[in-house]
């Protein structure tokens, strides 16, 4: 999930990514099998308990699930009228203690540790002369500017309606690609002003240089 | 406040020497982008601690500044950086040279601060661990370890910029290049951020529409229509630059005089 990482140091923030991605890989394959109702509901107030754990704030990050709620709704009577109740709530509850698990990593992991969690899986790419640098970073991208892309939308939105126009028209779309386009321009020209995606060392580095770093040391 | 050691490099090819005291030369620039020409023949060079740039839009102000890192290269003519040719360089620049853009919000890449600290020293080669620790050490000496998990997107304006500013700085720059970089702030955040630049140990190469945080630079740039108007101190130039803007304001608007 988006903008709602917890900025502030809990317990869960102190375990290292590559367990809690590990671990959560686990539960959904331990979980995806049963069929239990009395396990879900288990399993659900555990992981009620998991963000208790984190204090009050955290408590109130369950209500991301509120927009789900149609959804939850929608397959419960479909499962409900065509396989049984039972299951139909066993299904929600399996999705619902995913979704929270899954979520509790979200928040409680700082994205470049979730990237360096993950890095392994894309060392492939080096083999085709790739970089996962560059995925880490694009994925560093994507999350922040969504909100700020949000922003973009918000202010076109705004603009149209005072002049007159309805809320969420479809005419805002072709204006918000083209400032969508503006802005990653401004974002790469700002990213090669630091270094570009490869950053200064490896480029260094690959034109057969070798960069030596004396570390950083506080004077006056 | 010289804040770090610079970073030292052996065996490179090309070696660029960032202590020589003129850091950019222009000789006979010339800049075109799309039919329109940006630049006509500037030729100049520039070594002083702070020099402003001056100008009305369209002037080619941010293309002359961008010139200086290799975000633009010219058309025709040299632009030689710390006495290198811009061309056998350019991947080492951001290193020397350290850009700060008018908009915050283009400009930091990552969701936290901490993150966009780091990233600059993960750019020059150091570890996580290493980037992180002294990421969150140079937040401290500038007073904003309290930052350092902060998502960028709840910042204040003011904040938000500075961050920007610190994420450069922490690349040991010798020339830090600002467009601009006041456009989104109040007069107070504004004040604030100046009285920060001045302390630094880089020389400082800004561009501003508020002349008043000009007026104790060493040199102003006055640029029109892609040349050098005047270039002197501010005591000249500022007041020229003002009488001209009042001089056509006074003239009667129509379309094409904006």
């Amino acid at each position: 999930m988006i903008s709602v990482y917890l900025d502030r140091p809990t317990w869960a923030h102190r375990r290292s990514a590559g367990m809690k991605l590990g671990l959560l890989a686990l539960c959904s394959v331990l979980l995806l099998p049963q069929d239990s109702l009395i396990l879900f509901i288990g399993c659900l107030a555990g992981a009620l308990t998991l963000y208790a754990s984190l204090g009050r704030d955290g408590l109130s990050q369950v209500l991301l699930l509120k927009p789900m709620i149609v959804f939850f709704g929608i397959i419960l009577v479909f499962h409900g009228l065509f396989t049984g109740w039972q299951e139909g709530f066993v299904v929600v509850l399996r999705l619902i203690v995913m979704v929270l698990l899954a979520n509790f990593v979200s928040i409680t992991t700082r994205m470049d540790d979730m990237m360096d969690a993950v890095m392994p899986l894309f060392v492939p790419l080096k083999w085709l002369g790739g970089s996962p640098r560059t995925i880490a970073l694009a994925v560093a991208l994507v999350l922040r500017f969504v909100p700020v892309l949000m922003t973009v939308y918000g202010g076109l939105s705004e603009s149209y309606r005072a002049r007159g126009g309805k809320q969420g028209s479809w005419r805002l779309i072709a204006p918000f690609a083209l400032q969508s386009l503006r802005l990653s321009e401004n974002v790469a020209e700002a990213l090669s002003a630091r270094g570009g995606a490869r950053g200064v060392f490896e480029q260094n580095r690959s034109a057969g240089r070798n960069v030596r770093l004396t570390g950083l040391q506080v004077g006056k | 406040m010289a804040l770090w050691h610079p970073l030292r490099r052996k065996d490179a090819k090309k070696e660029l020497n960032p202590n020589q005291d003129v850091y950019a030369r222009f000789d006979r620039v010339k800049l075109t982008l799309g039919n329109r020409q940006v630049l006509s023949d500037v030729s100049l060079s520039l070594s002083e601690k702070r020099i402003g740039v001056v100008g009305l839009n369209g002037s080619g102000k941010s293309s002359f500044v961008r010139l200086v890192n290799g975000l633009r290269r010219a058309d025709s003519g040299t632009v030689k950086v710390f006495g290198s040719d811009i061309d056998d360089v350019a991947a080492d620049l951001p290193r020397f040279v350290g850009f700060v853009f008018q908009n915050p919000d283009h400009q930091a890449i990552f969701p936290t601060v901490g993150e966009e600290i780091a990233f600059g020293l993960r750019q020059l080669g150091f570890d996580k661990a290493k980037a992180r620790d002294d990421a969150l050490r140079f937040l401290e000496l500038h007073s904003c370890s309290a930052l350092v998990d902060k998502p960028f997107a709840e910042l204040s304006e003011g904040q938000k910029q500075l961050i920007c500013i610190l994420a450069v700085l922490v690349m040991e720059p010798k020339v830090l290049i600002l467009d601009e970089p006041m456009a989104s702030l109040d007069g107070l955040a504004g004040r604030k951020i100046m009285q920060k630049l001045k302390k630094l140990d880089q020389k400082l190469l800004m561009i501003s529409h508020d002349l008043s945080f000009l007026a104790d630079f060493d040199r102003i740039l006055w640029l029109e229509d892609g040349s050098i108007r005047m270039d002197s101190v501010p005591g000249d130039v500022l007041p020229a630059f003002r009488a001209d803007v009042e001089r056509r304001s006074a003239l009667e608007l129509g379309g094409d005089d904006l």
